[in-house]
């Protein structure tokens, strides 16, 4: 029996859903391997009772969200955190720093209290749930996507690339950005998009969320070489990983 | 009294829930609830250095994240006094083009078309209208390529960025867009005769439609504001002063007024007041649908998109011809990061988006505005709807909730974008 699969969106902009659209060409054979049983952005339906594969886009930001994944990982024996929201708390995140009524009333103004029930300080899902498998970016990669849903699939093991994106970036033979004193986080970065931004003429931003097997103290020592501070490597890393513990210092 | 509901609306961009009102058959009331949560951008944005902007907004909304990574720069420029060059403009109007062929793709066929054949989504007819469904992913494609190929990838573009571009497409990939561009304009003909076929249920808008204008274009990167009714233009510059935000008590995301009414923006605004811009082949397929020209009816908003689909083909072909015929570079421009404030507007897929900022002396953003273009058609599809309603309330339950869902669905609305 095909695996019966649900897309779930929590606080997103819906762009890793898009980009699961946007596999045209493998769009419709990746459909008849699976029994795609919920999809809000693309067919009308309610949220089924069972399932085995949940595909989770979004940071956690209400109560509500918290039900929703407490249900999930209930039902569901495979989650898939989609994109840098659901993995690392992503762009939503920032809004985990500073008071939330303060962001209330920066949006709202005075009424803010007639919308502001329910909302919690941004989560990754990982901090309500165990997580199986994570698809990071922002936007996800389409081809990782469908290589971590195969392995999902398949029932194989997760595979997430531990090691910064340096190596990689060195094969596609670009000028590194800190030759020019400029900051890129490619240096912390976890590999995996074959240095996308890099090659088209813009330093890394850090989406992929931090490198496990990143040596943060030889990044900073390599950027004060450079003239460029850790403060600014923090900051500017803290942009899709304001959750990051290892950031915390 | 009892109510119905609609929770989270399907084929639609975010997370909304109809809810009726209905008392002894009557419809009492009837709301557009954005369920989405608030994400706060407008405070994000605070205390961030000014190229980190464009990143940020751009996550608002991932189908139109190139206007929003657009409007953000140009409203950047305007606060700094950054002047691009035609190459650059040139550029940024492709990758706005990318996302119209890619969204009005998306929403023609994936999320309206299923409506007018009582199908709950598109997959269905990838088995038994193959050519309809290649056709659709077809456009899509070629969006996501143009966008791909001029700002990095297809969502959240990379090269983009204050004073030009970082990258740019070689010769022979422009060729070949160039190529795939007047092929799939034959796609986007067969898509607005596909449209202008479905029989549309009637219903007239009673809000106000504006749209950006200027004299010599389809105006979707510059322009005054222009009204359709009030017959007024007014610079984008104070765009605050012309447009009401105000809070609703049931939706997350603010609604918006012009002159006191409630307005629409998106496709069929445009082409009621920017229709004899469209490009030849565009402008004799809008004259030849009946009851299009001025037409108030907010279901027209779809066959309005087929039609800029034509437009977005055959106009993109044209900028690529002269970005071939006349070399040279986007590289940003040199420019002095200063002090100031500046407003910008772009023509998203699915209206009109507004974003304004604050920068200081070290390029520090210290307070930022955006208004989505589904903000401000939230308070006129509720208004419609409630116009809408008692016309259908005969019909068994779940076919006027459908009825209900079309109209709503009609509007493109991507109600992420509205709470942002």
């Amino acid at each position: 029996m095909a695996a019966r699969v649900v897309v779930i969106g929590l606080a997103s902009d819906f762009g890793c859903q898009v980009q699961m659209t946007n596999i045209e060409d493998d769009l419709l054979d990746v459909l008849g391997t699976i029994d795609l049983v919920y999809w809000q952005l693309a067919a009308s339906g309610h949220m089924p009772e069972e399932y085995d594969v949940a595909i989770v886009e979004g940071a956690v930001t209400t109560d509500a969200h918290v039900e929703t994944l407490k249900r999930v990982r209930e039902t569901a024996s495979v989650v898939i955190a989609l994109g840098a929201c659901a993995a690392t708390g992503g762009i939503p995140a920032l809004g985990a720093t500073g008071d939330l009524e303060a962001h209330y009333g920066c949006v709202y103004g005075q009424d803010a209290a007639q919308v502001a029930c329910g909302r919690i300080t941004p989560m990754a899902i990982d901090s309500v749930i165990g997580v199986d498998y994570v698809v990071p970016g922002c936007p996800i990669d389409t081809e990782e996507f469908l290589v971590v849903l195969s392995r999902a699939l398949l029932g194989l093991k997760s595979r997430v690339p531990a090691e910064p994106m340096c190596a990689i970036c060195k094969t596609k033979e670009n000028v590194c950005f800190f030759e020019r004193g400029e900051l890129c986080l490619g240096v912390i970065t976890r590999t995996g998009c074959g240095a996308r931004c890099i090659t088209l003429g813009r330093p890394c931003t850090g989406c992929r969320g931090v490198a496990p097997e990143a040596n943060l103290d030889s990044a900073i020592a390599l950027l004060a070489e450079k003239g460029i501070t850790a403060e600014r490597l923090f900051e500017r890393a803290r942009l899709y990983n304001t959750l990051e513990e290892a950031l915390d210092r | 009294m009892s109510t119905l509901t609609v929770e989270h609306v399907a084929r639609i961009e975010g997370h909304g829930t109809i809810s009726v009102d209905v008392e002894g058959g009557e419809v009492r009331d009837i709301r557009m609830d954005v369920i989405e949560p608030a994400r706060f951008f407008e405070s994000m944005v605070r205390g961030r250095r000014f190229d980190e902007v464009p990143l940020i907004t751009s996550r608002i909304c991932g189908i139109c994240s190139p206007n929003h990574a657009l409007t953000s720069i140009k409203a950047l420029e305007a606060a700094m006094g950054v002047e691009v060059c035609d190459r650059t403009n040139l550029l940024r109007k492709l990758l706005v083009y990318g996302s119209y062929l890619q969204n009005h793709a998306t929403h023609l066929y994936l999320f309206a078309a299923p409506d007018y054949v009582n199908l709950g989504s598109v997959f269905p007819l990838a088995e038994t209208h193959p050519d309809v469904v290649q056709r659709a992913l077809r456009i899509k494609k070629l969006g996501n390529d143009l966008t791909t190929q001029v700002g990095g990838r297809p969502v959240h573009p990379i090269t983009a960025v204050v004073g030009g571009f970082t990258s740019e497409p070689s010769v022979s990939v422009l060729e070949a867009m160039h190529t795939a561009l007047l092929d799939v304009a034959k796609d986007a003909v067969s898509t607005a005769e596909l449209f202008a076929a479905f029989e549309e249920l009637d219903l007239s808008t009673g809000g106000e439609m504006l749209a950006l204008s200027s004299a010599d274009d389809y105006a979707i990167y510059d322009g005054d504001i222009a009204a359709l009714d009030g017959g007024w233009r007014k610079p984008v510059a104070g765009y605050r002063d012309v447009i009401r935000e105000d809070v609703a008590a049931h939706s997350n995301a603010k609604h918006s007024t012009v002159d006191g009414r409630t307005f629409m923006t998106g496709a069929l605004p445009r082409i009621n007041i920017n229709g004899e811009r469209l490009v030849d082949e565009a402008r004799a397929a809008m004259e030849s649908v009946a009851g299009l020209q001025g037409s108030r009816n907010p279901l027209h908003n779809n066959v309005s998109q087929a039609i800029e689909l034509i437009d977005a083909a055959v106009r993109c072909a044209g900028y690529i011809e002269q970005l071939l015929a006349e070399p040279g570079e986007s590289t940003p421009v040199e420019y002095q990061v200063r002090a100031g404030d500046g407003a910008a507007a772009t023509e998203a897929p699915r209206g009109t988006l507004y974003h304004w900022y604050e920068v200081d002396d070290d390029g520090i953003v210290r307070a930022g505005d955006v208004i989505t273009p589904t903000a401000q058609n939230l308070a006129n599809l509720e208004s419609d709807m409630r116009a809408f309603a008692p016309t259908v309330a005969g019909l068994p339950e779940q076919e006027f909730l459908l009825a209900i869902e079309r109209l709503v669905r009609a509007y493109d609305p991507c109600l992420s974008c509205s709470v942002h």
